[in-house]
């Protein structure tokens, strides 16, 4: 047996922001909750022993807990993250959890991140353009060079999570702003030779200052990505292109 | 009463459903997708190794076509599965994975010339086919001939699922986000569409459909150990099983994967194996060869789980405090193939266990995977019981994997299924005939009778609580039902589910909100999770004998002579105290077999014949000398064995071309 | 009134095609920007000229003067760049004025943002903020004199300045907003438009290793004026004359001004130079 089973688990507090805006009456406020530190203990695990055993009205969101769907972004200790490969062991005795800021709040810790990210998709059309109608499926595929392949597979790997969003000062100032993601987006689909759209087309969606122009380079975005894009230079490339077309 | 009259309903907006639902969008129809999550959230996105389809691009896949991949596919069924299905899914792969390339998924591609692979343990090279450079690339994957499964690094799932959902959004298809349908709007004949929570007002919706489709996906949060998503509760399995009219089939048939991380049950993918990954015991000991001599750790999946389990029992395994289990060493690999192949694999082992995968082995134990039960429907998708109901993916049961699926083919069951049925559904909603009446007086009744529920549930006085039960329903079943089964196991587990579901009925809660309520949401989907485990249990009870996934070791054979059936199971609603579902039975013709029953070629040795099997045997070779005899070509073989091309949507019986079977020769 | 207003007023400027401008507006703060830090760090150092003795500060003050070439002193070359600077610096405030926070709601937003985040480039961005804003009136007001009184620049002239009149607390502030301002802004451009292969980690380094060498450098200068000015407080208002010159450069002075005193003519004051 190695010593550290002989240890008493640590008991670690997480303040947790409450606030439910459907109700009326309602006030914002942090509340408490101790728990036991377990082994291998993540924030999922910890957050739903909280509404199993403490308090059963807790808002979260998880689905895959296993960090690749970016449902559960939320702020610990003032920094988005993804809650589900938070571990425990890796936080302060005391950690603050809140709802990622910007995004429309359903409730203590769950925001409407989809919500959002639809009307993104939709504003900036982020989806392959160029696509035949009646595409000739018994046909061998058209082919594309690996490394083409492997470069939007790497901008291709966004979850939406909505950390970027969260992270971004101009998002903070500018609720109009397209954030990282919608930029790398963007990038993801230039960088696809199938896509028939040129600089122009994407200049009509990011060439202004809810886009690009917008963007001040605070990088935090970069900095917490949950899948490590790089947004810092996709986004200053992309700059680069747009400022070439205005 | 908030009505919505739409077209087509589809319930669920992973592949499956959004693949339909663009498919029925397409020829004119609105589309409606109810979602619990964001779409792009959905269980979809976790498949990470890939999607088979017999596109013989690199030189290991050479010679591959739907043959051999249909071959594979009723194999790893272990002759569960319906071979007609299984023709139209081999037919229509290639199809989806082109369409999916031309829709923008960045599929991984060759590279012509050489490069180092790891086959069995050892660094081969191998050369790439310089006319293949730049198509779609296949890794190996369990249970196959050929490396058939195309994959996008190892994040195939999640590309597939924003392709189709950026597709979606392109069609205009509308998606209502966080909504869980609560029941069917039905009359015992037809299905009108569902009763709709609104998951943060709270507020009840008729949602009325000409056809309405179950995407769901899977059940695995029935088990405590598993790889799905805290999303896949079996919510379609339920609404399909509590109308009373439509079956779920083949409930017992659950997959464990070999590789879910120890011990939280997170899934590796089967590429890490595919790509030469090896499993090794407490000693270092590589084992698999061992026990398969041929397909060592790339046998089937309930093969490869329970041989692992097996080893364990035998004092193989490594212990942890959290108890046994083995190793999956893919350091061979190099950190360069894991650092650009296997990304998620080594993110996932770096968040949850802190350890780098090239340097290090990696905890694993099989963990429930996959439910290869489902909704039972026709191959157009349609069930056979409640008119205008349609299912499609993991919830439903078209049956193509028996008791027990290959890897890679879940996903491209999601698109082939999205492509079939939503032409289907489509063809459906074309007919007059099928034209409704909005029920509204039959959906008033319904919203009404959820009201009821929900109101009573608020306000009782109950001393149940829901997450305590669902935590023991989860630990009957992980104990009773997972991969070694026993009469005495499961009976127990049977009794035991039992008395939670009456426990259920008096579930009490703290918090009384009706809009956006975790704990309510619990409440209601604990009874329904309990009625799924129980169908799953008692059908696992009831069948004696070994079939793929559904392993008795008290009868441990695959006895085809009794059990080359299907299970159904309904619901018995008229009764509202009944505990256990009404299991039927469906034979699965031998007569009909293109390939009639026999070995696997991995897995034991000991299966009992069926009556006729032998005579089909005789009979398909008859036809095959006398095809070759006439010089006909393996189509024309196969449409005399069992033609099936009708039952394809015209669009999509085409041929497919390879490399090596250009279009123009064919006829 | 042109048509383009009228199409502009009814909210249709940008169709079918998006306008070009806020690309412009973009590169043009960048590009201002970049001028005016690449302009301050010259500055500094001719200022810092001091601390090689007065008759190197005043050397580079008469060159810029044009007295080397010209055959005598043009101060109003001097108020000449001064007016391009202050073009150049009120275009980079018209345009920064797009990223300012535009209510208190939003700078409070801003500021619990960065203060919760923790986020070294975020927090950086609101000091170039409160640098930015200080410099509106910091900057303008010593570019306005400069403009103006562009022969009191020099020695004592600026020494004096610094001391007798009491203008060091306001040099103090302006050098704190000036480098910390135009070094993250700087850095800021490099990530901005991506400087190729360079690692943010090293940028980052060399932006703070070039403000504290600013910084230090600026500090000194200061220090060496307020002495100097506290030295010459008796003899507010008098210029500085070098007795003599290094070789080289009396040989570039107009002629008889660096002649043994005995030839030299009386030097005239000019007006504006006597003292207000």
């Amino acid at each position: 047996m190695s010593a550290e089973q002989h240890n008493a688990p640590r008991k670690v507090t997480l303040n947790i922001l409450r606030y439910n805006p459907q109700d009326e009456n309602d006030i914002p406020r942090l509340q408490a909750c101790d728990i036991e530190e377990a082994d291998g203990m993540t924030l999922f695990i910890a957050l739903n022993e909280i509404r199993e055993h403490q308090d059963p009205t807790l808002q979260f969101d998880f689905v895959c807990r296993a960090g690749i769907c970016g449902s559960c972004a939320m702020m610990v200790n003032g920094s988005p993250r993804l809650a589900c490969r938070t571990l425990v062991k890796e936080l302060p005795q005391v950690s603050t959890l809140t709802p990622l800021p910007f995004f429309e709040l359903i409730g203590d810790l769950s925001v409407n991140t989809g919500k959002w990210m639809r009307g993104m998709s939709e504003r900036l059309e982020t989806w392959l353009h160029g696509v035949e109608e009646n595409v000739d499926l018994r046909k061998i595929e058209a082919r594309m060079t690996p490394e083409e392949a492997d470069a939007v597979y790497e901008m291709d790997r966004c979850v939406e999570c909505g950390c970027c969003v969260a992270a971004c000062g101009t998002a903070q100032m500018r609720p109009d702003f397209v954030g990282a993601v919608g930029m790398g987006k963007i990038a993801r689909f230039r960088l696809d030779p199938r896509d028939t759209r040129n600089d122009d087309d994407y200049f009509e969606v990011i060439g202004d200052d809810t886009g690009v122009f917008g963007c001040m380079s605070l990088l935090a975005c970069h900095d917490v990505c949950p899948k490590s894009l790089p947004l810092k230079t996709q986004i200053a490339f992309l700059r680069r292109k747009m400022a070439l077309i205005g | 009463m908030k009505t919505i009259i739409t077209d087509v309903l589809i319930i669920g907006g992973g592949l499956a459903g959004l693949r339909t639902a663009i498919g029925a969008k397409r020829r004119g129809h609105e589309v409606i997708v109810l979602s619990l999550v964001p779409p792009k959230r959905s269980h979809s996105a976790a498949a990470q190794g890939g999607m088979q389809a017999s596109l013989a691009n690199v030189v290991k896949g050479q010679g591959d076509c739907e043959d051999i991949h249909f071959e594979d596919t009723v194999r790893g069924s272990d002759w569960g599965a319906d071979q007609i299905v299984a023709r139209m899914f081999v037919n229509t792969a290639p199809k989806a994975v082109r369409e999916l390339a031309a829709w923008g998924t960045p599929w991984s591609r060759v590279k012509g010339g050489d490069r180092t692979v790891i086959i069995n343990g050892q660094k081969v090279t191998i050369t790439e086919r310089m006319e293949a450079e730049g198509l779609i690339a296949q890794r190996d994957f369990g249970g196959t001939k050929k490396w058939r499964t195309c994959y996008v690094s190892d994040g195939t799932g999640h590309a597939m699922l924003f392709t189709t959902s950026d597709q979606a959004i392109a069609n205009g298809i509308a998606v209502h986000e966080r909504t869980e349908a609560l029941s069917l709007i039905h009359d015992g004949e037809r299905c009108y569409g569902a009763v709709v929570r609104n998951l943060i007002t709270g507020e009840l919706t008729a949602y009325l459909a000409k056809a309405t489709a179950i995407a769901t996906g899977g059940a695995g949060r029935l088990y405590r150990v598993t790889t799905n998503a805290v999303i896949c509760e079996g919510m379609g399995h339920a609404l399909a099983l509590e109308t009373g009219v439509a079956a779920l089939g083949n409930m017992e048939a659950v997959q464990f994967h070999p590789t879910g991380i120890f011990p939280a049950g997170i899934l590796v993918t089967e590429g890490c194996r595919g790509d030469g990954g090896l499993l090794r015991d407490v000693e270092g000991h590589r084992f698999m060869p061992d026990y398969e001599p041929e397909k060592k750790e790339l046998a089937s999946r309930d093969v490869v789980s329970r041989r692992m389990e097996e080893h364990i029992r035998k004092g193989m395994g490594a212990s942890s405090r959290f108890g046994e289990h083995l190793w999956l060493d893919i350091t061979l690999l190099g950190r360069q193939h894991i650092e650009h192949n296997l990304r998620e694999v080594k993110e996932i082992c770096q968040y949850f266990l802190g350890i780098d995968p090239a340097e290090k082995w990696i905890p694993v134990r099989p963990a429930q995977h996959y439910t290869m039960g489902g909704v039972r429907t026709r191959p157009t998708g349609e069930s056979p019981y409640l008119k205008g109901l349609f299912a499609a993916g993991e919830a439903a049961c078209w049956d193509l994997h028996g008791f027990n699926r290959l890897g890679g083919n879940s996903v491209a069951e999601t698109v082939v299924a999205g492509m079939i049925v939503g032409e289907r559904i489509a063809d459906f909603c074309d007919r007059p005939e099928n034209n409704i009446a909005a029920p509204i007086h039959l959906a008033r009744e319904f919203v009404q009778r959820e009201e009821a529920k929900l109101q009573a549930l608020l306000t009782s006085s109950g001393t149940e609580n829901a997450f305590k039960l669902c935590t023991e329903m989860q630990e009957i079943m992980t104990r009773c039902v997972g991969i070694f089964r026993t009469a005495d196991d499961l009976q127990d587990g049977v009794s035991h589910l039992q008395r939670l579901l009456q426990k259920s009925r008096d579930i009490g809660l703290c918090g009384k909100s009706w809009g956006s309520n975790p704990e309510l949401v619990a409440a209601y989907r604990i009874r329904r999770m309990l009625k799924l485990a129980l169908t799953i249990a008692y059908g696992a009870y009831q069948r004696t004998e070994s079939r793929g996934a559904h392993f008795r070791e008290d009868f441990p054979a695959r006895n085809d002579k009794d059990w080359l059936k299907r299970t159904l199971a309904f619901w018995p609603t008229q009764d509202t105290e009944a505990t256990l579902p009404h299991l039927d039975y469906e034979p699965l013709e031998v007569k009909r077999m293109e390939l009639p029953p026999g070995w696997r070629g991995y897995g034991t040795k000991n299966h009992i014949d069926h009556p006729d099997t032998q005579a089909r045997q005789f009979e398909v070779e008859r036809i095959r000398s006398a095809i070759q005899g006439k010089g006909g070509d393996r189509h024309q073989l196969q449409e005399a064995l069992m033609p099936y091309l009708d039952q394809l949507p015209a669009a999509l019986q085409g041929r497919n071309e390879r490399l090596d079977e250009p279009l123009e020769n064919q006829a | 009134m042109s048509e383009s207003v009228f199409i502009a007023q009814a909210g249709l400027a940008e169709c079918p095609r998006k306008r070009r401008l806020p690309a412009r507006l973009d590169l043009l703060q960048s590009g201002s920007g970049l001028i005016l830090a690449l302009f301050m760090w010259g500055h500094m150092f001719f200022v810092a000229s001091i601390l090689l003795g007065e008759t190197a500060m005043w050397s580079i003050t008469r060159m810029f003067e044009g007295y080397f070439f010209l055959g005598g002193s043009q101060p109003r070359l001097v108020s000449g760049v001064v007016a391009g600077v202050l073009l150049v610096f009120v275009l980079h405030a018209l345009l920064a004025l797009r990223k300012f926070p535009i209510s208190f709601r939003q700078l409070q937003t801003m500021r619990a943002h960065v203060k919760a985040m923790r986020h070294e480039d975020s927090t950086l961005w609101i000091w170039q903020v409160y640098t930015g804003f200080a410099l509106f009136f910091l900057a303008s007001a010593h570019l306005y004199q400069m403009l103006v009184w562009p022969q009191n620049i020099g020695p004592y002239a600026s020494a004096d300045r610094m001391w007798s009149d009491g203008l060091w607390p306001f040099y103090l502030l302006m050098l704190l907003a000036v480098e910390l301002h135009g070094g993250i802004g700087l850095y800021r451009l490099t990530m901005k438009w991506g400087w190729p292969n360079a690692s943010r980690e090293l940028l980052k380094k060399l932006k703070w290793a070039l403000t504290a060498f600013f910084l230090i450098l600026g500090l000194a200068t200061l220090g060496a004026y307020m002495k100097i000015g506290f030295e010459h407080r008796a003899h507010y208002g008098e210029r500085y004359q070098p007795e003599h010159l290094p070789t080289w450069l009396e040989h570039l002075a107009p002629q008889g001004d660096f002649a043994p005193p005995s030839e030299r003519a009386p030097t005239p004051i000019h007006p504006l130079e006597r003292q207000p």
